[in-house]
């Protein structure tokens, strides 16, 4: 049962994000925001981060590079979830690392998908 | 200058009236309109005291003149030139000394200015003041309508998620039970509604099949029990035969004795065996009596069981075949309620489908929170930054301001200045419109991309 962290200062979509890989037969975890979002990565494997990208403590693009500096976070899947649809962010954060790029409010089956697909 | 005599004059009046008016004009109404009718009045009075002078000195050349209008009119007319020239000259040296008045005129514009400027100041603090206490409100109201979004939309997403967790097993159970009902069959017990539709249709007609051949047997013995009839029949005949056998012996030893008797003595021993004859021959006759009433009792009997067989050959068959249609029927009705159930077992299917989809559509539509919030807080950040930048430009204007009113500062402004708030940032007006463009601007790019 492969385990997904969502991170986003929106409790709401965390509980969207929860219910719609829950139902799906995923195991999730949830940070408010980056820097729980890292710590909660320190403590247990994850296999794949959802996070938003404006938030406040450390801001999803921050996220991203700070998971990639980590040895067992080289190759974990890692989607950005927001409502930034400018290339300018998208090269953000693709630069930093980031395995794709979702735009809010995702679809729940698409969102499924594109999970299985980087699950693999 | 102009002599007291003057005073009697009508246009010596309507300068000092013009004056007396600008005069009033100038404290009632706005700078500008008194500016403008200061100049009329000016244009008005210098009018007027030209021409008062020049009706005075017409005035006095023609007294000089009445005396001697004759022969020394060559000599007055030069006299009469010198005297306007020199009228002339005075009234030159009078206008040039009216300069007093612009300078009068110049430090009431001044004075205007200085004023119009303060009162620009007052407006400028004022509306920061105001703007910034509004600003101030809408931020606190802002913030409220964000938390109370986020209430709510926690609590819909909270209840639709036990919704739709309540549905999704109501479902599930109502899929298992209609399943069962269409499942496969087990080894032992029916365990499903076609497993007992099928198991009790094999074990009826299995039945009905029993009752038949139960029938059939009845018909065939029907059948042998006629065999059986003609037999005793045939026995009878025989018995008849033994009859006719018993009286002839009979016969035979009647003539016997009369030859025994005929012989005398002689004879004795084979009357004797006469007698003994005619003995077995009625006993022969008992035993056929005997014999044809125990057959007849077999044929009452097998007559009554023949009668019986026949009704019961009939019934069975009847029965059977009645049981038979009964459990056809029994089967197509349960058969056509099997289908019922697959049917309503397909349409729940279908509604678990609309289900799902009605799920996905509320899910996308709860996210509606998280975008509003969001284009709500960017919209807090441009308006900080207006009160920013509004505060600069106030802050230089009453710079400007004191430069220009040394002596007379705009202490209302600086009492009534709002507190400053710093800009947190250099670049914050563009990190705003940035953010701005993000949340507002269509998708510039796919809603998923994998990189």
């Amino acid at each position: 049962m492969p385990t997904i962290m969502t991170v986003d200062d929106t409790a709401s979509m965390r509980q969207m994000i929860s219910f719609t890989l829950g139902s799906a037969g995923y195991e999730v975890i949830e940070a408010a925001d980056g820097a729980e979002a890292l710590k909660l990565a320190q403590d247990r494997k994850v296999d794949l981060v959802i996070a938003d990208v404006n938030m406040p403590n450390m801001d999803g693009i921050t996220l991203v590079k700070s998971l990639r500096a980590m040895e067992q976070y080289k190759f974990t899947p890692i989607l950005m979830l927001t409502t930034e649809s400018q290339a300018g962010k998208r090269d953000q954060g693709r630069s930093a690392g980031a395995t794709g790029w979702i735009v809010k409010p995702f679809n729940p089956e698409q969102l499924v998908d594109v999970v299985r697909k980087v699950l693999g | 200058m102009i002599p007291a005599s003057l005073a009697t004059r009508w246009w010596a009046w309507a300068a000092a009236a013009c004056i007396g008016s600008w005069a009033w004009t100038l404290a009632h109404v706005p700078t500008l309109v008194a500016i403008g009718s200061g100049c009329a009045t000016l244009i008005a009075v210098v009018l007027l005291l030209g021409h008062g002078v020049r009706r005075y000195r017409l005035q006095q050349a023609s007294a000089v003149l009445a005396p001697g209008p004759g022969e020394l009119a060559d000599a007055t007319a030069a006299a009469e030139e010198d005297e306007i020239a020199a009228l002339l000259r005075e009234t030159n040296k009078e206008i040039g000394e009216i300069p007093p008045v612009d300078q009068i005129l110049q430090s009431m514009e001044a004075d205007n200015h200085r004023r119009r400027l303060e009162d620009l100041l007052r407006r400028w603090v004022d509306v920061a003041h105001r703007y910034s206490e509004a600003a101030l409100v809408l931020r606190k109201e802002i913030h409220a309508v964000v938390q109370h979004t986020e209430q709510a939309a926690n609590t819909i997403s909270s209840s639709f998620q036990a919704v739709i967790n309540k549905a999704t097993l109501q479902a599930r159970e109502a899929m298992e039970l209609l399943e069962g009902t269409q499942g496969g069959a087990g080894e032992g017990a029916p365990q499903s509604l076609t497993d007992f539709i099928r198991v009790s249709d094999e074990r009826l007609t299995k039945m009905a099949d029993e009752v038949v051949r139960v029938a059939d047997l009845s018909v065939q013995m029907v059948k042998e029990l006629d065999g059986v009839q003609s037999r005793t029949q045939a026995i009878d005949g025989f018995l008849l035969d033994v009859e006719k056998l018993a009286d002839q012996t009979s016969l035979l030893a009647l003539n016997a004795d009369i030859e025994a008797a005929r012989v005398g003595e002689h004879g004795r021993g084979f009357s004797v065996v006469a007698q003994e004859i005619r003995r077995l021959s009625q006993r022969s006759h008992e035993f056929s009596d005997r014999i044809r009433q125990h057959l007849k009792a077999v044929k009452v009997g097998l007559h009554k069981t023949y009668g019986d067989m026949r009704n019961l050959s009939a019934a069975d068959m009847e029965h059977a075949l009645k049981i038979k249609q009964e459990v056809l029927e029994l089967t197509r009705s349960l058969e056509t309620k099997n289908r019922e159930v697959a049917e309503t077992v397909s349409r729940i299917n279908t509604i678990s489908r609309e289900i799902a989809q009605d799920v996905h559509n509320v899910v996308v539509s709860l996210q509606f929170h998280d975008i509003t919030s969001q284009k709500l807080k960017a919209m807090l950040e441009p308006m900080d930054e207006l009160r920013r930048t509004l505060f600069h430009l106030m802050q230089e204007t009453m710079a400007v301001g004191k430069n220009l009113l040394p002596s007379r500062p705009a202490e209302g402004a600086e009492t009534t200045a709002p507190v400053p708030e710093p800009p947190s940032e250099d670049d914050a007006g563009d990190s705003v419109i940035r953010k701005l463009r993000a949340v507002g601007a269509p998708t510039s790019g796919p809603p998923v991309e994998l990189f």
